[in-house]
């Protein structure tokens, strides 16, 4: 799963949810995208699950590309525990999603199957997005 | 490509204030510079020039029609909203009949390839000079029957006459790889399925023959009691 090798801080505070992307926004490789209309942090299992989804889908035809990096820790406090005696330990790794940003790109495989790949990808992502093609003009 | 014709209005007030007043009214602000002559700031109806983007495409040509002069533009930079996609603000370049301009023109690929392979796009867009009058809509790259190992280099690009390519000769814009095979679709997925946590479902004839198994067994047992 994706997470990063090393970090200057285990523990970090929680990323902004404010604001719409600011880069990132266009398809950048592939022919179509996977592009997120709300925020949210989105966990290295999901992001995965999603890729996962959509190779299961295109089985050996087509190219997939993340377009995000889970490098965010969120931590936690164990079950149980009295509030108080410092932050709780590293528990998940997120990418903090903002509106705009195109998460997931494909290529080579024709539109009706990229189209049913994403949904099913979609599936995996907590928040809502929608289906991006580069014939569709703003892209 | 033949020109669109858009009637501008000078535009005398500035910032965000300004510029959403603009857009409340379904008009697109904008600025018109080049040729080093001061930048003039303008306003543009939003529905025409949102279908002359949309029809001609990033390198659409345009007639700005301001204050009873025309003047021949190229979009430089368009800036959209992220979600809804209107037109934020556009920026404008001024050119002339038979100058020659540099754009980014999309690469379209067509045909099949040859069996077991992935076409890669390497290069979706490619860097042309051409006259402002006759800048190409798209540059089309024919990959029927293409082996694997086939690469499309800058240098084989059909471009019409009066344009050329501004990259590498050597730069790579499309290539045929190996696609994987099933089998190591399958692996890979596996191990990133392992890593996940994710079980699947037996398919039907092996979870029918698991049941059948179990049954015989409960049987077996029941008999020995």
């Amino acid at each position: 799963m994706l997470m990063p090798r090393r970090v200057k801080h285990r523990k970090q505070h929680h990323p902004k949810r404010t604001g719409a992307a600011k880069g990132g926004t266009k398809l950048a490789f592939g022919d179509f995208g996977i592009q997120a209309v709300e925020a949210h942090y989105v966990t290295n299992r999901q992001i995965e699950s999603a890729r996962i989804a959509m190779t299961r889908h295109i089985k050996r035809g087509g190219k997939v590309w993340i377009n995000i990096y889970p490098d965010r820790p969120l931590t936690k406090k164990p079950a149980e525990t009295r509030m108080g005696s410092g932050k709780g330990s590293p528990e998940w790794w997120i990418a903090n999603v903002k509106p705009g940003r195109v998460m997931f790109e494909l290529s080579g495989v024709p539109e009706d199957i990229a189209r049913e790949a994403m949904r099913r990808a979609m599936h995996k992502l907590p928040m809502k997005c929608r289906f991006v093609t580069r014939e569709a003009g703003e892209f | 490509m033949s020109e669109t014709k858009i009637q501008a209005e000078s535009r005398t007030e500035f910032g965000k204030g300004a510029a959403r007043r603009i857009r409340r009214a379904d008009k697109v602000p904008a600025v018109l510079y080049g040729h080093g002559t001061d930048p003039v700031h303008i306003t543009l109806p939003g529905h025409e020039t949102m279908l002359a983007l949309k029809h001609g495409g990033a390198n659409a040509l345009l007639s700005i029609e301001l204050e009873g002069k025309s003047q021949l533009a190229l979009p430089k930079q368009v800036q959209r909203d992220v979600l809804k996609g209107f037109l934020e603000h556009v920026d404008l370049i001024v050119v002339s009949k038979g100058e020659k301009v540099s754009v980014d023109i999309p690469v379209h690929v067509v045909g099949e390839p040859g069996p077991d392979s992935l076409v890669v796009t390497e290069h979706a867009t490619v860097l042309v000079e051409a006259e402002a009058t006759h800048i190409p809509e798209y540059i089309e790259v024919s990959i029927e029957g293409a082996e694997v190992g086939h690469q499309v280099l800058a240098k084989d690009l059909e471009l019409p006459q009066g344009s050329t390519v501004q990259l590498d000769e050597d730069t790579l814009i499309v290539n045929v790889t190996h696609a994987p095979t099933t089998e190591e679709v399958e692996e890979e997925l596996a191990e990133a399925e392992a890593e996940v946590g994710i079980e699947r479902e037996e398919p039907e004839e092996e979870a029918a023959e698991g049941v059948a198994a179990e049954g015989e067994s409960a049987e077996g047992e029941t008999q020995s009691e």
